[in-house]
């Protein structure tokens, strides 16, 4: 019995495509930015494509944070930040000046400029698992996703590292403590890879 | 690491895939949905869908196609052909696309890229530059299919994009495209020695060497191809086709 | 329209040899309960000498006769490819025949990723050039949808005819005069006369009345093209499988073993349009199930029992299931527009114009045409005589 997922429509992101990888896995998910729908919700997605302080914007100053924070840290209910919707997770970003949402004990850095390492990390790379999640249940050993970032993510606790990533520095590709999950990578465009990730997420 | 990027160039006509020959005459591929369904299936990397008609004819992006052809992908999506404006590049982000590919316009108003990076970042933005030799044999840009000269050099082009925020350069050669000859290395190596944003080397490939080469000798970040994925073989008929992965995967690393 | 799946409790009448039931067109039972179409594959198989010494040395003396009339030329045979197994398995023989064929697509633009991946992994390593012929999506879109309009059966009545005449094109602008085609009316049987019917101008009409696009791309074979080519240019239409032995499921082993060819299943995955027809037209609008055909022919040779292919026949037929999203997204049809359409009530091919009548007035010439095969003896059978109600 899975519940519906609610994805967060707060002006930037890829809202079509998440939707469309969660009906292809058969979950049920509507695109919202009704902030009632949302206090409903029983599974958060959050989206995000762009920068990190036109994203928070949005958020930090109206009802929104509020009922956002009250899913999250108070219901607990799940909640999945993907690409820059992961960033937001954390504590603040080297991208801007704005604080994140601070749910998960992260920072998120620039990619340090080296002759060969283009920025951004822009491709499909390849993860290592970190701690066992429901998450990243039935993962295939060598699975890649597809990256487009420039700014990455290092949590404090290494329990909260659930796929690694390396560009340079190593980094973490998807994290999640308790029930606040993230990825940074465009899960929606990653195929049979990023497929497994949300009947993962549908499936809680 | 990081995966040398391999990706399908579709070209839009209309509502129909075709494949120009040096930016000339062209062939029916097909449909754009059933391809993008073929190349999932195919789990190609990413697919750029470059509309040539668009510039030409004055109008905006065809959203309704683009609508239908991102509701069928799960791989990352580019954009090029028409966008003169951050409205319509955001229409196109919107549906689901992951990345504009901004040409013609951006010679006319270069503020176009950095207007469209700074709300959506540089990475999904593209400077899309074409390529072709003029009467004295020099490589100099050209805009609107390869129809209108700009008098740029492609180097200095390409520095200023990335100047302005290009997240990206897509290099096409008019004088490779579909000739199945091979890229056009000098010209590649130019531009990537220059930048240093990835450069996605287009316009030649006719085999897996080819591709190995540009990115070994050439430089190049990724690789855009056309004619090898449409066509049996060169000269043969339409066939929608990748290299194999796991080959590409060894020359590449 | 579905029966019970035990053979013994079935209330229909049907064939004691194969699984044709009174309800196919056209059927008759003699007096062992065999129907008329297992006597016909009998008759064209003692015709042919099918898979037996007579059959064999006949067809390597047309393989004889199309490799000294290909000398000096570039191919010397046609061999119309879809991915399929028929095809795929003749391109595979074709060397062993002696002969050098160009392989012919006509892509509709609903092909999925298995028919294209199969055309190529057979055709790369036997080193055999493709020629395609790709219709204007829109176009061959605006003409599928005409048949949908129309209410009509023949829905894939265009890729058909389209492939045959694309058939003829690539053979004539390489001067070739034989068209390898991989029917087999033993592992196919021969469908039912009657109900499906298509030539050039019924698509035309359909076309004129319910289309929106004018046809630039769509390769249409006129009854003047048919002529041309069969008379004039006098290609010439062999199907190797009438002739020696033929096993669809050891070529299928042998396919996949060699060549890494994928089986689409019995569910015809290889294109989007043929799969639609199959599975959700014919049997929701027409109530006709043709997996009886194959079904039948698989009795016949003695590849399962008739019990087996009765409760196969009886079982829903499983679809794709965004298929049918995928088709009313091509056809720009909603939700709406599609049930409407599909509840009005079934037309046929008989109440709008075709060249039926012509082709049985012109037996006697096409009877002359089928005997030096420059047309197939099935097409003189089906077209030339009036079909029953």
């Amino acid at each position: 019995m899975s519940k519906q997922i609610t994805i967060v429509d707060y002006g930037m992101g890829n809202l079509g495509s998440v939707c469309n990888m969660f009906k292809r896995v058969g979950a049920r998910a509507t695109v919202t930015s009704d902030l009632d729908a949302i206090a409903r919700a029983d599974k958060i997605l959050l989206p995000g494509v762009g920068a990190f302080d036109a994203a928070m914007v949005r958020i930090q100053d109206g009802p929104l944070r509020a009922v956002l924070d009250r899913k999250a840290l108070v219901e607990k209910i799940p909640v999945f930040g993907i690409c820059l919707g992961m960033q937001l997770l954390t504590r603040g970003s080297e991208e801007g000046k704005l604080a994140g949402l601070g749910w998960i004990a992260a920072d998120t850095k620039r990619f340090p400029s080296a002759p060969d390492l283009k920025v951004p990390h822009m491709g499909w790379n390849i993860v290592k698992p970190g701690a066992p999640s429901a998450l990243t249940k039935d993962l295939p050993d060598e699975s890649r996703f597809y990256f487009v970032h420039s700014y990455y993510v290092r949590v404090d606790r290494d329990a909260d590292s659930i796929l690694k990533a390396d560009y340079g520095v190593e980094f973490d590709a998807a994290i999640q403590h308790e029930n606040i999950y993230g990825a940074q990578f465009h899960a929606e465009k990653s195929h049979k890879f990023g497929m497994q990730l949300f009947q993962n997420f549908a499936a809680l | 690491m990081l995966r040398t990027r391999v990706i399908p160039a579709l070209l839009l006509r209309n509502e129909s895939l075709v494949k120009t020959r040096r930016f000339g005459a062209f062939t029916y591929v097909g449909d754009p949905c059933n391809t993008v369904r073929i190349f999932n299936e195919l789990e190609v990397d990413e697919l750029i869908f470059l509309d040539i008609t668009a510039t030409r004819e004055r109008r905006p992006p065809n959203l309704k196609v683009l609508a239908d052809i991102a509701n069928e992908c799960f791989m990352p999506l580019g954009y090029g052909g028409g966008i003169r404006s951050l409205d319509q590049a955001k229409s196109v982000f919107d549906i689901g696309f992951e990345k504009v590919a901004i040409n013609t316009y951006a010679a006319e108003d270069p503020k176009i890229i950095a207007q469209v990076a700074e709300v959506y970042g540089s990475q999904a933005v593209i400077g899309s530059i074409d390529v072709k030799a003029d009467i004295w044999g020099r490589k100099r840009v050209y805009v609107a299919s390869g129809r209108r000269q700009t008098g740029l050099d492609p180097v200095a082009w390409a520095r200023q994009l990335e100047a302005m925020g290009a997240g990206e350069i897509l290099l096409t050669s008019i004088d490779r495209e579909g000739t199945w000859n091979g890229f056009d290395l000098d010209l590649v190596k130019s531009v990537t020695s220059a930048v240093s944003i990835p450069v996605i080397a287009q316009g030649g490939a006719g085999n897996v060497e080819h591709i190995e080469d540009v990115v070994k000798r050439g430089g190049a970040s990724a690789v855009a191809v056309g004619s090898m994925v449409v066509f049996q073989k060169k000269g043969m008929g339409v066939l929608v086709n990748f290299p194999d992965q796991r080959d590409l995967e060894a020359r590449l690393r | 329209m579905l029966q019970d799946r035990d053979l013994s409790s079935a209330n229909v009448r049907i064939c004691s040899r194969c699984i044709y039931d009174e309800r196919v067109d056209g059927i008759a039972f003699d007096e062992k309960g065999v129907c008329n179409y297992c006597r016909q594959v009998d008759e064209l198989k003692a015709q042919y000498g099918t898979g037996g010494e007579r059959g064999e040395r006949t067809f390597h003396e047309i393989a004889e006769q199309i490799r000294h009339a290909g000398k000096g030329k570039r191919y010397d045979c046609v061999i119309g490819v879809s991915g399929g197994t028929d095809s795929s398995y003749m391109v595979h023989m074709a060397q062993a025949w002696g002969l050098r064929p160009l392989a012919v697509h006509y892509d509709n633009t609903w092909n999925t990723a298995i028919a294209t991946q199969n055309i190529r992994k057979v055709l790369t390593p036997l080193n055999v050039d493709l020629y395609t012929h790709v219709v204007d999506n829109k176009e061959a879109d605006d003409i599928f949808r005409a048949f949908f309009l129309a209410g009509v059966a023949e829905i894939e009545a265009a890729t058909d005819l389209a492939l045959a005449e694309v058939m003829y094109r690539a053979a004539w602008k390489n001067g070739v005069r034989y068209v390898l085609e991989g029917h087999s009316f033993v592992t196919e049987g021969i469908t039912p006369v009657g109900r499906n019917y298509f030539d050039g101008k019924y698509i035309k009409s359909i076309h004129g009345k319910y289309g929106r696009r004018p046809m630039k791309t769509y390769p249409l074979m006129t009854f003047s093209r048919l002529m041309w080519w069969s008379s004039v240019a006098q290609i010439r239409k062999i199907r190797p499988f009438w002739y020696i032995d033929y096993s669809k499921e050891a070529a299928r082993s042998l396919l996949e073993e060699k060549y890494g060819w994928q089986y689409y299943g019995g569910h015809h995955l290889e294109n989007r349009m043929t799969a639609f027809y199959h599975g959700i037209y014919m049997p929701q609008k027409f109530g006709a199930d043709l997996r009886n055909n194959t079904l039948s022919a698989l009795v016949r040779n003695g590849k399962i029992t008739r019990e087996e292919a009765w409760s196969e026949y009886n079982t829903p037929p499983q679809v794709e299931e965004e298929l049918l999203a995928y088709f009313k997204k091509r056809l720009e049809l909603s939700e709406q527009e599609y049930e409407r359409i599909m509840a009005l009530p079934p037309r046929s091919w008989r109440e709008f114009p075709t060249y039926k009548k012509r082709f049985e007035r012109l037996r006697p010439l096409f009877a002359v045409l089928a005997k030096t095969n420059l047309v197939p003896m099935s097409f003189y059978l089906k077209y030339c005589f009036p079909a029953h109600v």
